[in-house]
């Protein structure tokens, strides 16, 4: 079952006095449960679909859809809780609140739904990656790792079906990032969740169920 | 060798933190700069017309008749041409109307031909004053008439005599200002003195000699030939070149206290400066750690830094400077009716130069500490490491202390009155310090709570924020709020003790100078029962041999030994008196003459019991030793003495005796022209009109003085903008964060509304503590009277703080609210 569907997506940026196009109909479907990588070079605009297929943006031209619902003329505030219930993302640079600790982070999602066993959903999921021992660390005494192991808990704890990652090991050494996308790939796998990723990595892409690759704006 | 193009850059870049910086340093100086100049142009007008101001060259004041020694004088000097003189004497009577219905307190002057010898007294008609004031005429101001229902024409009868309105008065040279006046000014001619019949022994007027020299030369001397007849009575002999005069005395304490506000506002306005200048550099750390990495020294970026902030100040000084002006125009409203018609308000080149000198200095002041700690930022911080660096160094407190010694010079000169600029200072610090104290604790009690709404609790970690300045805008805010909280409270229960209410059984009206003769027929005349008390003019000569130099005693801010006080005897305490000092009044075992001074004497000059004091009365010297001091217990308008003699002492002066009395106040005016018909010498007080002349004043003070402190307002005000613009960074990444993950627009406004309502609401409680006890301490010791704390009103004020500080936070945060998470996400990528 397709779980998200863009058609015929079109964006572009004006830079100074020239329009520059990011997207050029992209028409894609993401099924469910799948885990599909967008690999492209830098500025081939995998992020700026991922930021539309995700509702954080708008396309110029074209239709947005998640689970038959077309998604791209909704408002902020309707957007809202769709994102709080459907969605997880998982950043590059992490994007934890800098005034939460570690268990605050994880849990605000859940509270936002109102969910009174957000706390004990948060502290499970942080001993599931290995971090019951900073709950109540800050982001900024949280290493590059913890922080981005940290946010993977963030994205899951409303077990939304459907996951936006964006090159969430670039900020991390081989190690550390090796851990990550295994992590993130078993939590994945054991919650049948849908997975989408942005990265330039060929060696995550291994790892995908299936790849789309960017250039210049257009699916190749 | 500095570069202007990166200097521009910086300025440009930090539009918001720098137009911030330029309102601080334009709010620090124009409170001051603008009372400096109006205190100038007052001053100027002053001297300018001060022959005017006293229409004459020498003016002789006495409370009695001149002793003959003088008179000859004078006589002497004018016979030998050397002056002309003209007397006039000015006191309070009641005027009635000739068929009885009506009377009305009215403050006459009773001038001899010649007044005035400078300036002019302008009438209605536009006739000469000399030609119109003749015998069996008065001149009354056009209130006078209204009042009393009168046209020009009617005849009034005042004292024993029945005089002819003859004209409008419009402006009197030598009584600028009306405005404290209990009743309008009635001109009478001297040649119908005697035919009023009030001036009696005792009687309560000023008689005053104007002279005016023939040679200016010999001003001085003659001056000084007066004086030395004088001798030591209290009689003062002034030339229109140092005579004193009240309008200017009125501005001298009322611009004092101003120029307290002015320095407030000052301080707060630093903070401001201080606290912007800080979260403007912290934006350019990175910047900073950048050029420290390519080997560029401390000494090279301070001083581009410091180029920017004198940029700013400049800028900011120019803005104040032409803020000054644009108040100038506004000045006159305000103090209307306080200041006299000749004053013209002019900004002079000093106090351009002035405002531009303050504006430097502030920006000095200020700016020292937060340029010295980019010394400390380090080319690691290129990584973006947060580095907690030392707050406290031997620098930094060589800048602070420096700072502080700075600003006590500024408020010494500024005030030029070293024990009230140190009491100043001090009071200063402890406001700021419990205010720091109180926001502190109240922080640290937050810091750990977890309340169960969510959005309460993103607003409660909002406070604590990185770079959040929501201590100093929390002790900068409540630090202006309570002064200006006590402003309020302080006028609301002086509004409550004089204004609004008369306890029950309290007198509400007085009747003086009631002659010892005429005591029994008041009586029966008055009709109800009056407390009667003698009253015997006098004044103090010596402490314990030392004598009284009436010239330094009239140095002093409040009430001073100089002047003439009303004495009395009795041998009980009034029903709100209480011994402080002593345990009966008067000391059976002592046999020679015993005084019981009132504590607010004591406050004046150190006395103790056992002292003695030497009162001249009509001229006769009396030694009494201080038996006892008593307090009172109310602050009341109730009649109290300073002296209280043993009857046998005074019970043979000539003495006139005052009536305090209850009446229904429908019946005060016919009781008032009964009185005035049978004794045309005693005046009658209707204390309700009394207070409301006074009640006037204190609004017009308290709304002069509460537009001056409003300034310190605005600069807790500016450091929460300061404080928004230094978070934008954070509250941007907040409100993106939450948006991305499902919080609705309405959450993030919730979050950002709780949190300024925080503020608002912990600076407001702190504010309405401080206010509360300072307001309770000065009601209670300095103005003896019962305190009220105004829990409505209170409550309102706090409100009034809250809703400002959330309008003025939310507002600051509309930009970061519109934000679009797309951009901001895009722009951390590109990072």
């Amino acid at each position: 079952m397709t779980i998200l569907e863009s058609r015929a997506v079109t964006k572009s940026y004006a830079v100074g006095k020239e329009l520059i196009k990011v997207l050029d109909d992209i028409t894609l479907n993401i099924e469910e449960g799948e885990f599909a990588v967008v690999k492209g070079e830098s500025g081939s605009g995998k992020s700026t679909l991922l930021t539309i297929l995700s509702g954080l943006d708008r396309p110029d031209q074209g239709r947005v859809l998640i689970e038959q619902r077309d998604i791209t003329d909704l408002d902020e505030d309707t957007l809202a809780p769709l994102r709080n219930a459907t969605f997880g993302f998982v950043f590059q640079s992490f994007h934890l609140v800098p005034s939460l600790t570690a268990r605050e982070n994880v849990m605000f999602p859940a509270e936002l739904r109102g969910d009174p066993s957000a706390r004990d959903k948060a502290e499970a999921l942080l001993h599931r990656v290995g971090l019951a021992g900073r709950m109540t660390s800050f982001p900024h005494q949280l290493s590059g790792g913890e922080k981005q192991r940290c946010a993977i808990c963030r994205a899951l704890i409303n077990a939304p079906r459907l996951i936006f990652a964006d090159e969430p090991t670039g900020n991390l050494d081989s190690v550390n990032g090796e851990a990550i996308l295994q992590l993130l790939l078993e939590l994945q796998r054991e919650r049948n969740t849908t997975l989408l990723m942005v990265t330039h990595s060929q060696k995550i892409a291994r790892h995908a169920d299936r790849v789309i690759t960017l250039r210049d704006g257009r699916i190749v | 060798m500095l570069n202007f193009r990166f200097i521009g850059r910086q300025i440009t870049a930090a539009k918001r933190q720098g137009a911030v910086f330029v309102l601080c340093v334009a709010l620090s100086m124009i409170t001051l700069v603008s009372l400096g100049s109006f205190n100038r142009s007052v001053n100027a007008s002053l001297l300018r017309d001060a022959q005017s101001l006293h229409a004459g060259d020498i003016i002789v004041r006495s409370h009695a008749p001149l002793p003959a020694q003088v008179e000859a004088e004078i006589g002497r000097l004018a016979a030998s041409r050397q002056l002309v003189a003209a007397r006039y004497w000015d006191f309070y009577t009641v005027a009635q109307k000739t068929n009885g219905s009506g009377s009305l307190l009215c403050d006459l002057k009773v001038v001899e031909p010649g007044y005035p010898f400078y300036g002019k007294v302008v009438l209605a008609s536009g006739h000469p004053f000399h030609q119109v004031l003749t015998q069996g005429y008065v001149i009354a101001e056009q209130t006078f008439l209204d009042r009393l229902g009168l046209r020009l024409g009617d005849r009034v009868r005042i004292g024993k005599a029945t005089l002819t309105v003859r004209d409008v008065l419009v402006q009197e040279p030598d009584r600028p200002v009306n405005f404290f006046a209990l009743g309008p000014r009635v001109f009478v001619s001297a040649r119908d003195l005697s035919g009023l019949g009030l001036l009696g022994l005792g009687s309560r007027a000023d008689y005053v000699t104007l002279a005016k020299v023939s040679d200016r030369g010999d001003l001085d001397r003659i001056a000084a030939q007066l004086k030395r007849a004088a001798g030591d009575s209290r009689i003062r002999v002034e030339t229109y070149q140092n005579a004193d005069s009240r309008v200017k005395r009125f501005f001298d304490n009322l611009l004092f206290f101003l120029n307290l506000s002015g320095i407030f506002t000052l301080l707060l306005s630093g903070f401001g400066i201080q606290s912007t200048l800080f979260a403007l550099l912290k934006e350019q750390e990175r910047t900073v750690a950048v050029m420290k990495a390519v080997g560029a020294r401390s000494r090279f970026i301070i001083g581009h830094y410091f180029a920017v902030a004198l940029i700013l100040g400049f800028l900011g000084s120019l803005a104040g400077l032409l803020a000054s002006l644009a108040l100038q125009l506004i000045l006159p409203r305000l103090f209307s009716g306080l200041i006299p018609a000749q004053v013209t308000l002019t900004v002079s080149g000093w106090a351009v130069l002035e405002g531009l000198l303050i504006g430097l200095l502030v920006v000095l002041l200020f700016t020292a500490l937060p340029l010295y700690r980019l010394k400390e930022v380090k080319p690691r911080a290129i990584l973006g490491k947060e580095e907690h660096q030392k707050l406290w160094t031997r620098a930094t407190w060589l800048i602070a202390g420096s700072g502080t010694l700075f600003f006590l010079l500024l408020v010494l000169i500024r005030l030029q009155d070293a024990k009230t600029g140190l009491y100043f200072m001090l009071a200063l610090a402890v406001l700021i310090l419990v205010s720091y104290l109180l926001a502190t604790g109240t922080l640290r009690y937050l810091r750990g709570r977890q309340p169960g709404n969510l959005a309460v609790r993103q607003a409660l970690k909002g406070l604590f924020r990185p770079r959040n300045a929501t201590r100093s805008i929390m002790v900068t805010l409540s630090a202006a709020l309570a002064v200006i909280f006590a402003i309020t409270l302080l006028e609301k229960n002086l509004d409550a003790s004089f204004v609004e209410s008369f306890p029950p059984g309290a007198p509400n009206v007085f009747f003086i100078d009631i002659q010892p003769a005429q005591k029994g027929d008041f009586a029966r005349t008055l009709g109800v029962q009056g407390d009667y008390f003698p009253v015997i003019r006098g004044t103090v000569s010596a402490i314990n041999g030392t004598p009284i130099d009436p010239e330094k005693e009239r140095q002093a801010r409040g009430d001073n030994l100089a002047r003439e006080f009303n004495l009395t005897y009795r041998d009980t305490l009034l029903p709100d008196e209480r011994m402080v000092s002593g345990r009966t009044l008067f000391r059976p075992d002592w046999s020679v003459p015993q005084v019981s001074v009132l504590d607010t004497v004591i406050k004046m000059r150190k006395m103790a019991v056992g002292d003695t004091l030497t009162f001249r009365i009509q001229g006769i010297p009396v030694e009494a030793r201080i038996s006892s001091i008593r307090t009172r217990t109310s602050g009341g308008i109730t009649p109290y003495f300073y002296f209280v003699f043993q009857p046998a002492v005074l019970a043979d002066a000539p003495q006139t005796f005052f009536c305090a009395a209850r009446l229904d106040k429908s019946s005060i005016g016919a009781i008032q022209d009964r009185i005035v018909k049978r004794f045309p010498n005693v005046s009658v007080i209707d204390l309700t009109e009394a207070v409301t002349v006074f009640g006037r004043i204190m609004a017009r003070l308290s709304t002069i003085v509460r537009f001056f402190t409003s300034f310190s307002i605005v600069a807790g005000i500016l450091i929460v903008v300061s404080s928004v613009f230094a978070t934008r960074y954070a509250r941007i990444q907040e409100a993106v964060y939450f948006t991305m993950l499902g919080a609705r627009r309405r959450f993030v406004v919730t979050v950002f509304a709780v949190e300024n309502l925080l503020i608002g609401l912990i600076s407001g409680a702190i504010a309405l503590i401080i206010s509360q006890l300072a307001s309770l301490v000065i009601c209670r010791e300095k103005l003896e009277m019962d305190y009220n704390p105004y829990p409505l009103e209170s409550l309102t004020l706090l409100a009034a703080t809250v809703l400002l500080v959330m309008c003025v936070g939310m507002g600051a945060s509309m930009g970061i609210l519109r934000q679009k998470p797309v951009v901001f996400l895009r722009e951390q990528g590109d990072e």
